[in-house]
């Protein structure tokens, strides 16, 4: 699996165009998926240092078929999830994709990625920019 | 035959003593306050609950009675929930690790993740998800109907979430954790966001409450 993982993640390496460096994201990581479960949920915090805000519009990631954007909000006592078009990083500031809040949501691959492994996943943004980084597949609340 | 100092000193008390047997009575009469709780609603009075027909996770049927004997922590939720569901079952893990590991605990509650999405949830597949969070954990499904007539009793809503895939779908939930009594009865509810310092902390408190009140 992790060779798998290591040969896709150079893969995606080679078609990736530079990253810009007033982003940076911080505490990447994936949920293990529980046995049975068929989608899983990946959290990550994206730092934006630059002047000007920052809009994610896409996550890819070669270990995933697709991912989404995702919220989930509980409304008087409802749990209920909202896809998003894009997520606003703004100017001098920083978005955090959290359980029970944001997430990537991503039908879980037939090759389960579990505790210890890493993923990789490309960022891209409004303006075109890409920005890759592993996400640390792990289990906890 | 008294002498008249000690007359003196043994009237008073004389009198004294049915105030003071009066004021034991009302201390040991009067009910306890109601515990104060960091998370949980406790509802004023315990719900009853009229029986219902489910199935656990290895087939055997999951009623009422399954709620009987012992406190009861119940979650409602799907397990295609990428977020919210995963993320209140670790929790609840916490939960009960942390209650086991309180000496002042007793027997451990039960939790039950009942599924409301049976289209999809077997009993198989509750088998393999449900232990990931804690070997202790029941899964329970059943007929839509079935689950319903649970559910309503205990204000949990959800439904299908619409122009959602008709396998990809999602589900919309009450995210409460709901706290059975003993007797089966709806005793409590946990609203979101949970943490389990505080349920613990709760559930350990209206358990007390309880056996003082019974």
């Amino acid at each position: 699996m992790k060779r798998i993982l290591l040969a896709l993640t150079l893969a995606a390496c080679s078609w990736l165009p530079v990253a810009q460096a007033e982003v940076q994201v911080e505490d990447a990581w994936v949920r293990e998926a529980p046995p049975g479960a068929r989608m899983l949920a990946a959290y990550l915090t994206v730092n934006n240092s630059g002047a000007e805000d920052l809009v994610l519009v896409e996550v890819q990631s070669p270990a995933f078929s697709h991912i989404m954007l995702h919220k989930s909000e509980v409304v008087d006592g409802v749990a209920r999830m909202v896809h998003l078009d894009e997520i606003v990083i703004p100017a001098q500031g920083s978005v955090q994709l959290q359980p029970g809040g944001m997430h990537l949501m991503m039908p879980a691959p037939e090759a389960r990625p579990s505790a210890g492994d890493r993923v990789p996943l490309v960022l891209i943004f409004a303006d075109g920019n890409r920005l890759e980084v592993q996400a640390d597949v792990r289990k906890k609340p | 035959m008294l002498k008249p100092e000690k007359t003196r000193f043994f009237l008073p008390l004389l009198a004294i003593i049915p105030a003071l047997l009066g004021a034991l009575l009302l201390t040991g009469c009067s009910a306890p306050e109601p515990p104060e709780l960091r998370q949980a609603t406790l509802l004023p009075v315990a719900k009853a609950v009229a029986d219902f027909r489910l199935t656990d996770q290895a087939g055997r049927p999951f009623t009422l009675d399954n709620l009987k004997g012992r406190w009861t922590l119940a979650f409602f939720g799907y397990t295609h929930c990428p977020d919210v569901c995963p993320t209140s079952m670790a929790m609840l893990g916490q939960v009960q690790r942390n209650l086991a590991k309180d000496p002042s605990t007793g027997e451990l509650p039960q939790v039950v993740f009942f599924s409301v999405d049976p289209e999809r949830d077997t009993p198989e597949l509750l088998a393999s998800f449900v232990p990931y969070f804690h070997d202790s954990f029941i899964g329970v499904t059943g007929a839509a109907d079935e689950i319903l007539k649970l559910t309503r009793q205990l204000g949990i809503i959800y439904g299908k979430v619409e122009g959602s895939g008709s396998d990809d779908y999602l589900v919309d939930h009450s995210a409460a954790i709901i706290l059975f009594d003993p007797e089966g009865r709806f005793r409590a509810l946990f609203n979101i966001p949970h943490k389990p310092e505080y349920i613990v902390a709760d559930l350990q408190a209206i358990k007390q409450y309880y056996e003082a009140t019974r």
